[in-house]
């Protein structure tokens, strides 16, 4: 055993919650192991008027102790800003295993038949921006078992649905992403994808506050599909992929987002239940 | 602090889950009894706010859950709710669930808000389950796991639906002795006549979405009072009958064999059974809150 022992000052800090994660990490493991410590921390409590008695201190411990521990990619989130209660929503994100399973076997996909049929440009100008579409979809037409708990809660449900959004495309776009760099005939289109699928799935999200979840996203992928089809069949498809093309939708995707932002509903956010 | 429901009522095309109901719930336990499809669930969903009513309006501690969004934000901010089935995230702990729904119940302060999940899971006997992952819990323990969730934050309006589905005799008791304590207005839905009668100041009982009683237990129980029955034989044109440990049959309702049969104490159970049999008054109901 080493010869640190916790001073009352750390203590203290430790209990108001504002040592930082190694510092808690070593405090909570050095406890375990000394006894020293365990009656140090009770002395330091009983004498401190603050917390009136060690019974507070010994609370804020086995609060900390069994808190959930995040993984490592979310404690980098905390770190550099993420407010703890997003953090704590993304944790929860582990439902969405179905709908990153769709994002990746849709990335594959699009780019198998991109590189199988005659026309790859139109195939995969046409499917790529749906992938992201499709994850958001799934994630929110019965992937969250928590619905029925989320709804009666005053947590925006609008947020939440961002929040799921964004651990959504947060494995839809770079796969899909990866699929356009790897497959050679797909390079030149390999992002200009993204700002189409923005598009979409911001449209989905501001329908999302009118419609379920599957109606919602039926409506916007159809309407990419027209307008799609409809270039293709004026020989204007090039329009998607040019400048003009790229600021507008750049343009359309930040009016969706302020549109969402302003967006007050939230009993239908999710589609949730009527 | 009260919670009222002004002729609210629920349908889902034209079925009526739900007739136009006006109650007033005050403090202490209130038990809602009704056989399967009665409406108590459909009551409760509307009650927190997770449906919206066809017609009619509803207040929580002062908050119109069917008012503006602000209103209904508050109203839920008062709000506990257990549904009667929570499928979880099997992958996430048990403290990792209760902190998530801390988190949507508006528990910003992180240090508070860990020291409140552990408050409720110390409260539901999970305190040592704290790190396990909620797969590996059993049935039992992840009905008190869903029921700590519902605990968080002291609401005003408790609302249970079937909360002691899964317990064993043990947990029952320590979840009757949580909610006597609590000092807020609980509603719990369930099929546990016991329950009821052990933990209830005040009755309700639901059928074909119509409120057919409403009043205290005692009031319940002098439903049946005189009308339960022991014998040899059965009752002729009892409700149920069946025979007990005893070797007698025991008859609810009907007409009993003269001589041979003598009253005994009714239950809730009883009751409920014979008002279940009796024809509906053009739905007056009955008891001192109708």
């Amino acid at each position: 055993m080493s010869g640190w022992h916790v001073d009352p000052a750390t203590w203290q800090a430790y209990a108001a919650g504002h040592l930082d994660m190694a510092a808690q990490a070593a405090v909570e493991t050095h406890v375990t192991t000394c006894p020293a410590c365990r009656d140090s921390a009770r002395r330091v409590a009983e004498d401190d008027p603050m917390t009136g008695g060690y019974e507070p201190v010994w609370e804020a411990v086995h609060a900390a102790i069994g808190a959930p521990r995040q993984p490592a990619h979310l404690r980098w989130l905390r770190r550099v800003g993420v407010p703890d209660d997003a953090v704590v929503v993304l944790a929860a994100a582990g439902d969405l295993r179905l709908p990153w399973a769709l994002a990746v076997g849709g990335a594959v996909l699009s780019a198998v038949v991109a590189a199988h049929v005659a026309r790859a440009e139109l195939a995969y100008l046409l499917l790529a921006p749906l992938v992201p579409l499709l994850a958001v979809a799934a994630a929110f037409e019965a992937t969250d078992p928590l619905r029925e708990l989320a709804a009666p809660t005053p947590f925006s449900k609008l947020r939440l649905a961002l929040l799921r959004t964004a651990a959504t495309l947060a494995v839809a776009v770079p796969a899909t992403a990866l699929v356009g760099v790897v497959v050679p005939v797909l390079h030149a289109l390999a992002c200009v994808w993204l700002l189409p699928a923005l598009c979409l799935s911001g449209a989905a999200l501001v329908l999302l506050t009118r419609l379920p979840a599957r109606w919602a996203c039926g409506v916007a992928g159809a309407g990419w599909a027209a307008v799609v089809l409809g270039l293709e069949s004026s020989g204007h498809l090039g329009a998607v992929t040019g400048g003009v093309g790229q600021t507008a939708f750049a343009l359309v995707a930040t009016a969706l987002g302020v549109v969402l932002v302003r967006a007050t509903t939230t009993l239908q956010a999710m589609g949730a239940t009527r | 602090m009260s919670t009222t429901l002004r002729d609210v009522s629920k349908s889902y095309g034209r079925t009526v889950a739900l007739h136009p109901t006006t109650l007033t719930l005050g403090t202490g336990v209130i038990g809602l009894l009704g056989p399967n499809g009665a409406g108590k669930t459909t009551m409760l969903r509307l009650l927190s706010s997770a449906l919206a009513p066809t017609t009619g309006s509803i207040r929580v501690a002062g908050h119109a859950v069917t008012g503006s969004h602000a209103e209904r934000t508050e109203a839920r901010r008062r709000i506990g709710y257990l549904p009667q089935e929570v499928v979880f995230p099997r992958g996430m702990t048990a403290a990792g669930f209760v902190d998530y729904v801390a988190v949507l119940k508006e528990w910003r302060d992180t240090p508070a808000r860990h020291r409140e999940v552990r408050r409720v899971l110390d409260l539901v006997g999970l305190g040592d389950r704290a790190t396990v992952r909620i797969r590996a819990l059993s049935g039992g323990q992840r009905r008190r796991l869903a029921i700590a969730q519902a605990l968080l934050g002291a609401p005003d309006l408790l609302i249970l639906d079937e909360p002691t589905t899964g317990l064993d005799p043990e947990q029952r008791a320590s979840l009757r002795g949580i909610l006597s304590a609590l000092t807020c207005t609980v509603l719990i839905s369930t099929h546990q006549t016991e329950d009821v009668s052990a933990l209830c100041d005040r009755v309700i009982v639901l059928d074909a979405g119509r409120t057919r009683f409403d009043g205290t237990v005692a009031e319940l129980l002098a439903v049946a009072a005189g009308r339960v029955h022991q014998g040899p034989a059965p009752s002729e044109g009892a409700v149920g009958t069946w025979k007990t440990g005893t070797g007698l049959v025991r008859s609810v309702g009907g007409t009993p064999e003269p001589g041979t049969s003598i009253a005994v104490d009714p239950t809730v159970e009883d009751a409920y059974l014979l008002l279940r049999a009796t024809p509906a008054r053009g739905g007056a109901d009955q008891g001192a809150h109708a």
